[in-house]
This record gives structure tokens, C-alpha cells and sequence, in this order.
């Protein structure tokens, strides 16, 4: 059996925040895609790993006393591996504690809220105004909170980077390269939240684990298979993707994926838990 | 200053989780009320306390250090309270593992969509049957979950009582007593979460515990 970190997730938002740890942590692992889309999460096999039937979830095979341990729940996986490290938790108790707090209004509120959000302005078969203003009423209070918090510092937790952003940053790409929501949210106000943003989107880690992943969905849309990102399809397969997000206006980037996918190792480091083509 | 802990609460599930476990642990706290109705939330002097503006929020004046911390969300507390006293989460380390997993689920999953079924079903000023239905569904597929998880069970750790179980059950109580909810959710047909919830309920703690910080008088 593999002595590795085993992954069972798939590039939403909740996924990356384990990946992005991983990375982050440099803890070599195994990734299994489980396609929500196709009810890879309700198998019996899976179900033994996560009863709930959600993703990320996570066996380490040296757990405690070097046994095998099951982890479900991104917040929980998270603290694990940090507790485990050592790492991208603070020492001090009083501000590992204030980092669980805010690690806790992510697995509360932020994820929860925002994905209901996205379900009825994405999602959702129907339109339902009621709920769609309830949600967008709910993200823009939790996006003040943010911005509140992070006006004066570089991270949550101020100038350390630790599980709160992990659990964080990726659902506010999401709102933005997901849901395409900057008008609706009128993302580009929270102007200390973007800057975070792009902060800890900076991370290596976080460029292989969240924007590596949406490049590495599109590229498993198209069937491209590691070549450069290919610019028509992103449209068709990302809907408008470029508007939402001002693709074009980030030239470094654009030069930069370019340069990224032309290297060998980006075949494997680009393909953490993709989505299969459907 | 007072030595005790600090506890800024009110009597909603999430505030419940935490009186709850206060009188398990037996510790000496004083309550102030927020009421979330009248916007107790947003004064200055709370927001020093959660940004957030929510409840449950507390004070340890007795905290890491011997220096005052203040703590926000239910679940961060439940964590500090079972880390400060070395109860309510198993020794093991595996098992405090898994009862982690189990307390995010609660705080991921069982409050927020039994709370959107609670809003939807019982304040929305109007009636959103897409809603209802969404969050019905769910409600029922987090009961399915629990259900298979107690089964066999006394707690959701077996036969240890710890916080996954005091963060999940003032929630399932709450969609009977709160939200009405016994014949839209069927709850009758989930037998272990009945006879957990009642094997909760007995609890001498709890009958104190969950009554801390009632809705004052309108």
C-alpha cells in the first residue's frame, strides 16, 4: 500500500483548500477524483472514507501511531495537517485559537453561504429572486467582514499565511472564476480582500492547486491534454470567463501559463484532481 | 474584572452548543444577552469581540497565558473548551481526529442547511417553494447521515459523549421545537437520532445548558 497521502476530491473550492495545504506543505500524496457530477461520492467504497458523501476527504496511511487515519471535512483535514507539520498555524496559543475562530467563520459561513450563492445564481434549473438577493446580501456581509479583518494586513491572521486563508481565498476566486459574480458582488470594492487575494494566489502552492486547477479543467474539457491554454475553448468551456475576470488585461499571467504548461513536470502538477470530461 | 468566563449568547441552537457544554464542564461563566433581534450584534463593543456579528461569542479571562482571549464561533469554542479542560474529546488520537471530522460536518453542513430550512420555512415573509424544497432535501439527507451514524451507537463517538454530539443535537432539537418541522421532515422515522437526541437530553447539564440566555420577553 502506498505510503502516501491519500486525496479524494475533485477542484472546487473546498478541494483546493487541501491541495493548496498540501503543496504548501510539500507532503507528497495520491489524488483520486471523485466527479460529483456523476455520484462517484455515494459508492459504498467512498462512503466508508466520508458518510457523508462530500469532498475533500483524505486517508493518511501514517496517522497516529502510525496507523491509518480517515479525515473528512476540509476544516478538519486542514487543522490535521497543520497540527501534524507544525506548520501554517501560529505557536502562540492565543493566535492559534483566534486562527481557528476565523478558520471556523470560513467552515461556517463563508463556504456555506457563498456555495448557496452560487447554487441560485449558477445553478439553480430556475430563477429565484428572493433567494438570489438573500445570498448576494449574505456574501457582500461576509466579504465587509474580510475586508474589515485584512485592511492593515497581509493575511487574516496578519503577517502569517495559515489554514484561515487556505480555507478562504479559494471560494473568493470561486465567486469570481466560478460564478462570475464581480458585478453582482461588486467584488472590485473589497479592495483589501483582492489584494489578499492575489497575495495568496502568489504561492507557488496556490498556483498549481486553484488557478492550475481551472486551467487543468479547461485542458480536460478540450482534450488538449498539457498543451498551452487555448484561448477559444476557455471561452466556449469557462463561459465568458475572460470578460468576468479581465483575462486579457493580465498579460504577465497569460506569457506566464504559457511558459508554465510548456514544462514537462506540469503534466502531473496540473492535474490534481480534475474534472473528467463529461 | 471577573474571573469568570465571559459567555455573550443567546438561546438559538448555536448559542445552546455552548451552555451546554459550559455546564458539562461544570465551569463558572456570566451571561450577557445579545439579542440578535434587536441588533445587539452590531454595537462596537461586540464587534471588538466577533467581527463576524454573531453568536455565540466568548471570554476566557483566564486564557493561554493567564491572558485574556476572546473566541468566536461555536465550533472554535467547543474546540478551546474540550482543549482547556481535556474533556469531551477522546484521549486518542485518532478518535479526536474523527470527532473533529464530525463536529466540521456539523458546522459545515447540519447548521447552515437546518438553518436555511428554518428561514425559508418558518421566517421568509414569503413563501419560496424552490427553497423549501432544497433545503428540505437536504435536511432529510443530513438526518439519513446521522441516522446511519448512530445506529449502533450511543453517541456519535460510540459510547464516549463529546462535542460532536453537543454541537450536532441542540440543532435537531431545534427543528421540532423551533421549526416545526416533525411531519415535513418525517423526523419520527429516524430512530437512533430520536433516541440519541433524548439520550442527550437527559443529561443533567443540558437541562440548564439549554436554557442560557433565553429570548427575552418581546
Amino acid at each position: 500500500m502506498s505510503k502516501k497521502i491519500q486525496l479524494y476530491s475533485l477542484a472546487t473550492p473546498n478541494g483546493q483548500k487541501v491541495s493548496v495545504a498540501l503543496h504548501e506543505l510539500g507532503l507528497d500524496f495520491d489524488t483520486h477524483v471523485i466527479d460529483i457530477r456523476k455520484g462517484d461520492q455515494f459508492t459504498d467504497e467512498f462512503k466508508k472514507i466520508n458518510p457523508n458523501s462530500k469532498i475533500p476527504a483524505l486517508v493518511d496511511p501514517d496517522g497516529p501511531g502510525g496507523k491509518e487515519l480517515a479525515l473528512f471535512e476540509s476544516g478538519a483535514i486542514l487543522l490535521y495537517l497543520a497540527e501534524k507539520t507544525g506548520k501554517l498555524l501560529p505557536a502562540d496559543p492565543a493566535a492559534n485559537w483566534e486562527t481557528v475562530s476565523w478558520l471556523m467563520f470560513q467552515m461556517g459561513g463563508v463556504g456555506p453561504m457563498f456555495g448557496q450563492f452560487g447554487h441560485f445564481t449558477k445553478y439553480a434549473p430556475e430563477k429565484v429572486p428572493y433567494a438570489i438577493n438573500r445570498y448576494t446580501t449574505e456574501a457582500k456581509r461576509l466579504l465587509g467582514v474580510l475586508e474589515a479583518r485584512l485592511t492593515g494586513r497581509q493575511y487574516i491572521m496578519g503577517d502569517d499565511y495559515t489554514i484561515a486563508d487556505i480555507a478562504t481565498f479559494p471560494w473568493v476566486v470561486c465567486l469570481s472564476a466560478f460564478y462570475n459574480a464581480d458585478e453582482a458582488l461588486g467584488l472590485a470594492d473589497f479592495k483589501a480582500v483582492q489584494a489578499w487575494v492575489n497575495r495568496c494566489m502568489e504561492r507557488p502552492a496556490s498556483k498549481v492547486s486553484v488557478f492550475g486547477a481551472y486551467n487543468c479543467w479547461v485542458i480536460a474539457s478540450c482534450d488538449a491534454g498539457g498543451g498551452a491554454m487555448c484561448k477559444e475553448v476557455a471561452l466556449s468551456a469557462y463561459d465568458n470567463a475572460d470578460e468576468a475576470l479581465g483575462l486579457a488585461d493580465f498579460k504577465a499571467v497569460q506569457a506566464w501559463v504559457d511558459r508554465c504548461m510548456e514544462r514537462p513536470a506540469s503534466k502531473a502538477g496540473m492535474h490534481v484532481a480534475p474534472f473528467p470530461a463529461s | 474584572m471577573s474571573k469568570k468566563i465571559q459567555l455573550y449568547s443567546l438561546a438559538t441552537p448555536n448559542g445552546q452548543k455552548v451552555s451546554v457544554a459550559l455546564h458539562e464542564l461544570g465551569l463558572d461563566f456570566d451571561t450577557h444577552v445579545i439579542d440578535i433581534r434587536k441588533g445587539d450584534q452590531f454595537t462596537d463593543e461586540f464587534k471588538k469581540i466577533n467581527p463576524n456579528s454573531k453568536i455565540p461569542a466568548l471570554v476566557d479571562p483566564d486564557g493561554p497565558g493567564g491572558k485574556e482571549l476572546a473566541l468566536f464561533e461555536s465550533g472554535a469554542i467547543l474546540l478551546y473548551l474540550a482543549e482547556k479542560t481535556g474533556k469531551l474529546l477522546p484521549a486518542d488520537p485518532a478518535a479526536k481526529w474523527e470527532t473533529v471530522s464530525w463536529l466540521m460536518f456539523q458546522m459545515g453542513g447540519v447548521g447552515p442547511m437546518f438553518g436555511q430550512f428554518g428561514h425559508f420555512t418558518k421566517y421568509a415573509p414569503e413563501k419560496v417553494p424552490y427553497a423549501i424544497n432544497r433545503y428540505t432535501t437536504e435536511a432529510k439527507r443530513l438526518l439519513g447521515v446521522l441516522e446511519a451514524r448512530l445506529t449502533g451507537r450511543q453517541y456519535i463517538m460510540g459510547d464516549d459523549y463529546t462535542i460532536a454530539d453537543i454541537a450536532t443535537f441542540p440543532w435537531v432539537v431545534c427543528l421540532s421545537a423551533f421549526y416545526n418541522a416533525d411531519e415535513a421532515l418525517g423526523l419520527a422515522d429516524f430512530k437512533a437520532v430520536q433516541a440519541w437526541v433524548n439520550r442527550c437530553m437527559e443529561r443533567p447539564a443540558n437541562k440548564a445548558g439549554m436554557h442560557v440566555a433565553p429570548f427575552p420577553a418581546s
